[in-house]
């Protein structure tokens, strides 16, 4: 279904053009709430956004992608929520289960130590053929900070822009892409853990 | 000169097109003569896709979510009707 489509079902009420929205939409929603509000309360967040795009779908102007549109209610729903309350930022660093690619990776003079292992494959379709992989990296991804795992889904998985990252979450460019680098390290360091190892 | 170290430390940013033309260069030149630097970049643009392909979980409790959205719509309408015009 293309945006028009799904638009044109969407402001006539059609529950198949609602479903075809959820399905797209609710993991990259999902990201954003979770980010202002945490888990805990994201769920209630997003059903809440949902009910406010079928209010106010009459007046998407298109100005901005659906997309775009769908995350700014998201995170407008999720910061009402927070209610003004300013959330501290924390640039915390939750190692995922397989550590990270850091300083004992390098020799005092910055070379490695124990380069990267080769991969099996490097198309990511033949490495999540492995059931146990997709569920390594699920695990990896759950260990990670809210914050941490939201901007990387958003990123790596929704390809928004940083910029748009930083404004739908209210944190500064900086740190977007410290809390980017770190998530992705750890999201290597889990792949290379499988792919030596065998297990998760 | 830059190590692998710092070229590990510049490699997101590498990804994401933040690095300045300097900092482009000098990562450039390393990777032409590290080939374990060449392997890891290779292999954090695999991450970053295998992370694009990795499978949604089901949505939740779809059905109740898309009945509140009806019930949302209905509602609409009603109230579209009773603002219009007499």
């Amino acid at each position: 279904m293309t945006e028009e489509q799904l638009l044109a079902g969407l402001r006539a009420g059609h529950q198949a053009a609602y479903a075809a929205l959820v399905t797209q939409y609710q993991g990259a929603m999902r990201a954003v709430a979770i980010a202002i509000v945490g888990s805990s309360s994201a769920d209630e967040v997003v059903q809440d956004s949902w009910l406010a795009v079928v209010r106010n779908i009459d007046g998407f102007a298109e100005r901005s992608s659906l997309k775009t549109w769908l995350l700014t209610i998201t995170a407008n729903t999720a910061k009402t929520r927070l209610k003004k309350q300013r959330r501290e930022v924390f640039i915390d660093d939750l190692r995922g289960p397989h550590g990270s690619i850091d300083n004992d990776r390098f020799q005092p003079d910055g070379h490695w130590q124990q380069g990267p292992a080769g991969w099996h494959s490097d198309s990511p379709e033949a490495l999540l053929d492995a059931q146990e992989l997709r569920d390594c990296l699920e695990h990896t991804l759950s260990s990670l900070s809210e914050l941490q795992r939201s901007v990387l889904l958003l990123r790596d998985r929704q390809c928004l822009e940083l910029e748009e990252i930083c404004n739908l979450l209210d944190i500064s460019h900086s740190n977007v892409r410290v809390l980017l680098h770190r998530a992705r390290l750890s999201v290597f360091a889990t792949l290379e853990h499988f792919e030596v190892t065998g297990e998760c | 000169m830059l190590t692998c170290r710092d070229l590990v430390a510049q490699s997101s940013d590498l990804l994401d097109g933040e690095l300045s033309l300097r900092q482009r260069i000098s990562v450039r030149a390393h990777l032409a003569i590290c080939f374990r630097c060449r392997r890891f970049i290779r292999q954090l643009r695999v991450s970053q896709r295998v992370i694009r392909q990795l499978p949604d979980a089901p949505v939740a409790e779809l059905d109740t979510l898309l009945r509140a959205m009806a019930a949302q719509q209905r509602k609409k309408g009603t109230a579209a009707d009773h603002d219009g015009p007499q």
